[in-house]
């Protein structure tokens, strides 16, 4: 049998490639600022009172000890979490005002305190997987999971995940979709953890729970950075809780 | 002494890689991180013999690459303070875009960033699983550069081997 060694090479340095050909001229200086050209998004509840669903809190707490500077308050960070986010019309069709989290990445802050939100609500519940969805999912679920301690799983769009997988379908407005999760990546018994950047219908996030809960592992929560409540996202995962920083 | 000194970090992390034949297509040894990512400590061994590399270079932005560089590069931006911006595949991103087209065995492929997500004198790296033919870190470099930042690095988890190895591969049997 033919072996290949896998080389880890904690000192990579990559040649510098030099392009023939297909050089493009650089671009002329980019303006200073991300554009927002868009509408910005209203949060509809960001500094509401409290909503009175099951496990989607608004802390208000506020230390007010005079020996140290005081911890920036919950709502403070979700003000700032909320206007990192970008709306983009018509994307991906006309008719679809797009929730961008790129601009929350692009603030060092502000996506800090979205993981340090999801860490302190979770990390003493035991939870042993984050589950995250492809690809935004990606972003927020490995910190989460190196924070807590938790294994982090990819779910994915078919074909990607190599080797034995076990697959869930999913119905979209027009047509089928399909979630993929390896074989042998959750085991029964462990407490999961659902992450993605945003809710919309709910389908995406209910096969991912399916996937779950088909090998046996308990799915403690749904978490997203955005929820659309006007898509009902919330009631199709039924019995399932919800927790949101922005809607 | 530094995690990246301890072969044991980086003999924990290698031996929790594996290796999938056949995939994509045959004759392909594909490297599969995500039991990696099944192993806490190795992932955290992971991330953290980045974060020790470049904690002091000044890095201001992590570009990671679609799907799996979205894996570990977060991590590494949250850790330093660095913006993270994703490198995705057309038509992902929303709004306005700059496109790099680079070449595959067959055919072509694209990649895209946000115009305005790095400016000019951004100094840059580049996080993906892993390097092959280094085309799509070619094309992620030029979109940097194209948006005046600094390529200080490309960081991958895994180098392939060597491509004299590979053709040896494919031409044993």
């Amino acid at each position: 049998m033919n072996t290949h060694k896998i080389l880890f090479n904690s000192n990579v340095v990559i040649q510098r490639f030099s392009h023939s050909g297909n050089f493009v001229n650089p671009l002329k200086s980019p303006t200073p600022s991300f554009p927002t050209t868009c509408q910005k998004y209203q949060p509809i509840s960001a500094s509401a009172p409290p909503a009175a669903t099951t496990a989607r809190h608004h802390f208000h707490t506020y230390s007010s000890s005079s020996h140290m500077a005081a911890p920036t308050s919950d709502d403070d960070r979700i003000s700032r979490i909320t206007s990192a986010i970008r709306v983009i019309p018509d994307f991906p069709k006309p008719g679809i005002l797009f929730q961008d989290i790129t601009t929350l990445l692009l603030d060092p802050v502000a996506f800090k305190d979205t993981i340090d939100l999801f860490v302190e609500r979770y990390k003493d519940k035991d939870i042993s997987v984050v589950a995250g969805v492809e690809a935004r999912g990606f972003i927020f679920g490995p910190p989460i999971a190196l924070a807590i301690g938790a294994k982090f799983v990819p779910m994915r769009k078919p074909n990607k995940l190599p080797g034995p997988v076990i697959s869930e379908e999913y119905s979209l407005e027009y047509g089928k979709d399909k979630i993929e999760m390896h074989v042998g990546a959750v085991e029964a018994g462990d407490r999961a953890l659902v992450i993605d950047d945003l809710i919309a219908t709910g389908g995406t996030l209910c096969a991912a729970i399916n996937l779950l809960e088909r090998v046996g592992a308990h799915v403690v929560e749904c978490a997203c950075v955005i929820e659309l409540p006007e898509l009902k996202g919330r009631d199709r995962l039924g019995d399932k809780p919800l927790f949101v920083l922005v809607s | 002494m530094s995690t990246g000194d301890n072969p044991d970090t980086t003999g924990r992390i290698k031996s929790a890689l594996r290796v999938i034949p056949n995939f994509p297509k045959p004759g392909i040894m594909f490297q599969d991180i995500t039991t990696l990512l099944l192993d806490p400590k190795a992932f955290k061994d992971t991330i953290d013999l980045f974060v020790e590399r470049y904690k002091h270079e000044h890095i201001s932005v992590i570009a990671g690459i679609e799907a799996r560089g979205f894996i570990f590069g977060p991590p590494i931006a949250l850790a330093i303070g660095a913006k993270f911006v994703p490198l995705r595949k057309p038509k992902k991103l929303p709004g306005e875009v700059i496109s790099e087209k680079y070449i595959l065995e067959y055919g072509s492929d694209c990649l895209e960033m946000h115009v305005g997500a790095v400016e000019s004198g951004d100094r840059a790296l580049i996080v993906d699983d892993l390097i092959a033919t280094g085309g799509t870190l070619c094309a992620a470099m030029n979109l940097l550069e194209r948006a005046g930042a600094e390529v200080v690095e490309c960081a991958c988890v895994i180098e392939v081997p060597e491509l004299k190895d590979l053709i040896d591969y494919l031409q044993f049997d």
